[in-house]
């Protein structure tokens, strides 16, 4: 018997060399999570009960069928180092630069043109309770993935003011014991909503001038919709079919914000108009931890009048444009942390 | 302080180019499938000073 706050995770920061080859404790980090669930592996076995010629309707042997890994979320404070990991394995597209600190600008991959088609870099995922001779759960999930992200930003004190979190999927490949040596938790560089240097959308500045102190809160999101990954040489584990690869389908990035209502606001002029332009957050924690994201071409799809804990409020679902020379994202974090997605 | 300088090669892997590892320059190239690749053996920085006025 274990308490679950004695789970510890640790996942690649580094990107495994193949969907089926783990990553070494070399470039594994260890983080906290304010997700407090294990990652569950649930294989599946189906049974005979469909078939005729048993003489009755009922099942009578069972039979392996495949490891049905549920998504898992790693919810963490926004820092550095973790919107770099999140943004690097979900987009694709990493350049790095410098000898410390690092800086990775980051883009989404396209297919036509990334080394690796539709799949996007893997990364190993270690999970252990008292690891060791009598380890209650000690195993590295190979073949992970990010599905998804969400960066939320709110009017509010401390670190819950900029959250990032990620969906995460798994091949079902493991090995146990992991045989990893976790190292000692890391202490990431977060950042708070207070640490915002730049804060404009389609031409309008919620730092500064007419609309500064406006802003309420931000969701960005972004998908990668992974195709199933069973396929002929898939792979299996324990004799059940595993995925052998995650190739995005079609990709979604979302980005709803809220922002009061005011005398002469220009949100409703900038739906009407079709006007876009780009959209830029900024935090800047020191000079060794920051993260730029730019939204290259954003219009409005929706400005709605609402009320926000009693005040007048707009509500503003965003459509990202896909820009002929810049694209459609590009982000920018420089951190302490080496090896990102390397 | 001047940009550093980073190898990215071309998305038909015929061309590998040096550039500054800033996002304005780097973002147009990237969202064309340029990425970025380890220094080639053999090469050189060549920084051009201005010409001077004659």
């Amino acid at each position: 018997m274990a308490n679950v706050n004695e789970l510890m995770n640790g996942w690649g920061f580094g990107k495994q060399t193949a969907i089926g080859t783990a990553n070494t404790t070399a470039t594994i980090w260890r983080h906290t999570n304010l997700n407090t669930k294990p990652w569950a592996k649930v294989p599946v076995n189906e049974d005979d009960r469909a078939e005729i010629g048993k003489g009755h309707e009922f099942p009578t042997a069972l039979f392996k069928s495949h490891y049905n890994m549920p998504t898992y979320e790693i919810s963490k404070y926004a820092s550095s180092e973790i919107l770099a990991w999140g943004m690097a394995f979900s987009l694709g597209n990493v350049v790095v630069t410098g000898t410390g600190p690092y800086t990775y600008v980051i883009v989404p991959a396209l297919g036509a043109t990334n080394p690796t088609g539709l799949e996007l870099p893997y990364f190993s995922f270690v999970q252990q309770i008292r690891p060791g001779g009598s380890a209650v759960l000690d195993e590295i999930l190979v073949g992970c993935a990010i599905k998804g992200w969400k960066l939320s930003i709110k009017n509010s004190p401390g670190r819950a003011s900029a959250m990032f979190s990620c969906e995460c999927v798994a091949t079902g490949q493991y090995t146990t014991p992991s045989g990893i040596t976790l190292p000692a938790v890391a202490t990431p560089h977060e950042f708070n909503a207070g640490m915002i240097t730049a804060l404009t959308v389609n031409g309008i500045n919620y730092l500064t001038g007419g609309s500064g102190k406006q802003f309420v809160s931000m969701d960005a999101s972004w998908e990668n919709n992974f195709r199933p990954g069973f396929f002929p040489g898939s792979g299996t584990q324990d004799g059940y079919q595993i995925q052998g690869r995650f190739e995005w389908g079609d990709r979604a990035f979302a980005i709803q914000f809220v922002v009061r209502v005011q005398s002469g606001s220009t949100e409703y002029a900038n739906l009407i108009n079709q006007t876009t332009g780009t959209a830029t957050i900024t935090f800047t924690r020191d000079a060794q931890n920051s993260f730029t994201m730019t939204v290259q071409k954003m219009g409005f799809n929706v400005v709605e009048l609402s009320n926000t804990d009693g005040i007048a409020t707009l509500q503003i679902t965003g459509v990202q444009l896909y820009d002929p020379t810049n694209g459609l994202l590009t982000v920018s974090v420089t951190t302490p942390q080496a090896g990102i997605c390397q | 302080m001047a940009a550093q300088l980073v190898f990215l090669e071309s998305p038909q892997g015929d061309e590998i180019k040096e550039v500054e590892a800033t996002p304005e320059k780097l973002s147009p190239l990237l969202s064309q499938g340029w990425h970025q690749v380890p220094a080639p053996a053999k090469h050189e920085t060549v920084v051009l000073a201005p010409k001077e006025d004659k």
